[in-house]
């Protein structure tokens, strides 16, 4: 378990990180989300020691987080960058000599990845002669060779085609199956959605919401529903329960005052038109993200 | 201590398997061999041939005996050095004369001539004109025989005793001989003395500019693809700045250990006075301290600067500082107890050169020595402080200057 408590980051004048406490537990994947320059990256930075916090302290295991942590910890930036001449080898072999791996491990576990991406006969090309995808794989082996009991990746997914993204996606279910923490960071909803069973909203240094992802959009998520229909549906516009709708050619997305019932509402519309279509919408986390940060940086203006 | 070891030997292989690293141990070495080498070719052409020297004398007093005296001078192979011409024809005007004298040193067929005139009451004013105003050998060699000449044609015109005049004639000369605390004397070699400083002096330049550069660049390259972050989140940013400190001084030791054998084969050629590995133990401690501290110096640069031309600038004022030691070297060398120097010595920029500087001039005492030694560790720990710094914060930071409150951030 991965406790941070009470994390607050000051810069010059600007609170980066403002009082920000989770829990990450074992065998989930945690997503840290929210617009650019919300902060996410500073909380990682002193996750990973990086940076040193203000205030507040990270806890792994009951233990405030010290050199050894480091070792526990793999981590893939955002911007990749590895050292461009040199070979493969050497350099998954140095990184993994940094977090204290012995080399004759490290050694066979970088050949059992390479060979697992598919890429093993680059082993002793050099970095620069690789391709930006083969790049990134390297960049991942990296984050993971030496078995590390937390992985925090920064926008794991830039730079890949879908098909290695699947693929990054599928090791990624596997690290956490075994009992891992994952800390995922990204502004991609819909990859936050399929992986994230917590999330964590924040914007502006502060949380915004945070929980389980089902719970978050049981909470948040508000009550939409989509009707396809034939004929003038005009008269929604003055329906009691309707707080907002977007009318097309021949369906409707409707938003309904939270207290509506949809089954109740679709009684009260059924004889007045054709209905072809009808479904209850569960809100992307997508539409929650932009409620939230715009409601939240609405009230900080 | 582990993790350090691990940093030093990429940083080390990372660099020696790099061509940059192949061409600087060449490079180096060659041109310091041309330094060595050049300054002894000139100085040896000079002796080996004979010149010819016109002389102008309207007087005609003195021609005759400054041939005489002149011609005594021989070459190494017992030819005369100079060939001594008389150019003055009678028919022809002074100024004509003077003309054709100085067309026939112009078209290099003549050294120089020699001016002589006459103002009456044994007043004379004489010139040696030549193309090259400053051959001092030549110009030394022709007044000795002038002064020579006149007296000893004063001496003659006013009857002085045989024995008086040959007595006034009699130089005194003067040796110079360097003593040090062992008490063997040795023979203060002008020549041997500036070059061994100046070889010294510009391989720790070359040294440190060289791997100075390198550790910037590095620096600048995990800083922009932010391997840093890589390597700060698998260990302390003292670490790494130890582990690359390190492999660097490694690397210098590499250099410098196949530059002493280059050197030593050379001296065998007698290229390199021998007299240069006397003081060799101190001048390496030297070396040490001096490319530790500016390695350390380079790393709070390197983690400064974001673009390869704010980096190559920071480096070279760095450098011109280095160049301090050689631009007082002469008169350094005239005068080793002067202020300056004696405050250049206390400098740590300035400190390792100067310290080689007058290591070679003259015995440094055992407590200037321990003095140094302490200023040099002492200002490296501090500079090692404020880098480690300097590296956390400005490593993390892209396109900012460090301000004071980078400093009083923890």
């Amino acid at each position: 378990m991965l406790e941070v408590k009470n994390l607050v980051k000051v810069y010059k004048n600007v609170v980066a990180v403002d009082g920000i406490s989770f829990t990450v537990k074992q065998g989930k994947i945690f997503g840290l989300l929210g617009p650019n320059g919300a902060g996410k990256t500073t909380i990682m930075r002193m996750i990973l020691n990086i940076i040193k916090p203000t205030k507040g302290e990270i806890i792994f295991e009951d233990k405030i987080s010290n050199k050894e942590f480091l070792n526990e910890i793999g981590y893939l930036p955002e911007e990749r960058g590895l050292y461009r001449k040199s070979k493969v080898i050497d350099l998954l072999l140095y990184f993994a000599s940094l977090k204290n791996m012995d080399r004759f491990s490290a050694k066979s576990e970088a050949i059992n990845w390479l060979s697992k991406l598919g890429i093993k006969d680059l082993m002793n090309r050099k970095i620069e002669e690789l391709s930006k995808g083969n790049q990134q794989k390297i960049q991942f082996i990296s984050s993971v060779l030496h078995k590390p009991k937390i992985l925090v990746l920064d926008e794991p997914f830039t730079g890949f085609d879908p098909i290695n993204q699947q693929e990054i996606k599928n090791y990624i279910l596997e690290f956490v199956s075994t009992g891992k923490i994952l800390i995922l960071s990204t502004h991609q909803m819909d990859t936050a959605e399929k992986l994230c069973s917590e999330i964590f909203l924040i914007n502006e240094g502060k949380e915004i919401c945070s929980g389980e992802l089902s719970e978050i959009k049981r909470k948040f998520g508000g009550n939409y529903i989509r009707i396809g229909f034939d004929g003038d549906i005009q008269f929604l516009n003055h329906h009691q329960q309707v707080l907002h709708r977007e009318i097309y050619n021949n369906y409707a997305d409707v938003h309904l005052s939270d207290d509506a019932n949809p089954y109740e509402f679709l009684k009260s519309i059924i004889d007045k038109i054709t209905i072809t279509h009808f479904s209850v919408i569960e809100p992307s986390l997508n539409k929650i993200f932009i409620d939230k940060v715009n409601h939240s940086s609405g009230m900080v203006k | 201590m582990k993790k350090i070891f691990s940093i030093a030997k990429w940083e080390y292989l990372e660099k020696v398997r790099t061509k940059a690293f192949l061409i600087s141990l060449i490079i180096t070495p060659a041109i310091i061999i041309l330094f060595s080498i050049i300054p002894g070719l000139l100085a040896q052409e000079q002796s080996e041939s004979t010149k010819f020297i016109g002389v102008i004398d309207p007087s005609d007093k003195f021609f005759d005996n400054l041939k005489e005296e002149i011609s005594k001078s021989k070459l190494e192979n017992q030819q005369p050095k100079y060939v001594v011409v008389n150019l003055l024809s009678k028919n022809n005007s002074l100024a004509e004369n003077l003309n054709a004298a100085d067309s026939i040193v112009l078209n290099n067929a003549f050294e120089g001539y020699v001016y002589i005139s006459e103002f009456g009451n044994d007043s004379v004013k004489v010139e040696f004109r030549s193309k090259y105003a400053g051959n001092f050998q030549d110009l030394k060699r022709i007044e000795e025989a002038i002064n020579y000449v006149r007296i000893n044609k004063k001496l003659r015109d006013e009857n002085i005793d045989s024995k008086l005049s040959s007595f006034i004639n009699k130089k005194v000369k003067v040796e110079s001989v360097k003593i040090d605390k062992a008490g063997s004397n040795k023979d203060f070699d002008f020549l041997t003395t500036f070059y061994s400083s100046i070889v010294f002096i510009i391989l720790l330049m070359m040294m440190i500019i060289y791997s100075g550069q390198m550790l910037v660049r590095s620096l600048l390259e995990e800083k922009s693809n932010r391997l840093i972050e890589i390597l700060i989140s698998s260990c302390k940013a003292e670490e790494l700045l130890a582990g690359k400190i390190l492999g660097l001084s490694a690397l210098g030791l590499t250099q410098l250990f196949i530059w002493s054998i280059i050197s030593l084969g050379l001296t065998g050629y007698a290229v390199i006075p021998l007299s240069v590995f006397v003081n060799l133990p101190q001048i390496i401690l030297y070396f040490i301290l001096g490319f530790t501290f500016y390695t350390t110096l380079f790393v709070g640069i390197g983690s400064i600067v974001s673009t390869e031309q704010e980096a190559q600038q920071m480096t070279s004022y760095l450098s011109l500082i280095l160049i301090i030691p050689v631009v007082i070297i002469l008169p350094a060398m005239q005068n080793p107890d002067s202020l300056l120097i004696k405050v250049l010595t206390y400098i740590p920029l300035t400190l390792p050169s100067v310290m080689i500087l007058r290591l070679n001039i003259g015995d440094v005492s055992v407590a200037d020595l321990c003095l140094t030694t302490f200023i040099m560790l002492l200002s490296t720990f501090i500079t090692i402080k404020i880098s480690a710094k300097i590296f956390r914060i400005g490593i993390l930071s892209y396109g900012k200057m460090p301000g004071k409150s980078w400093i009083n951030e923890k």
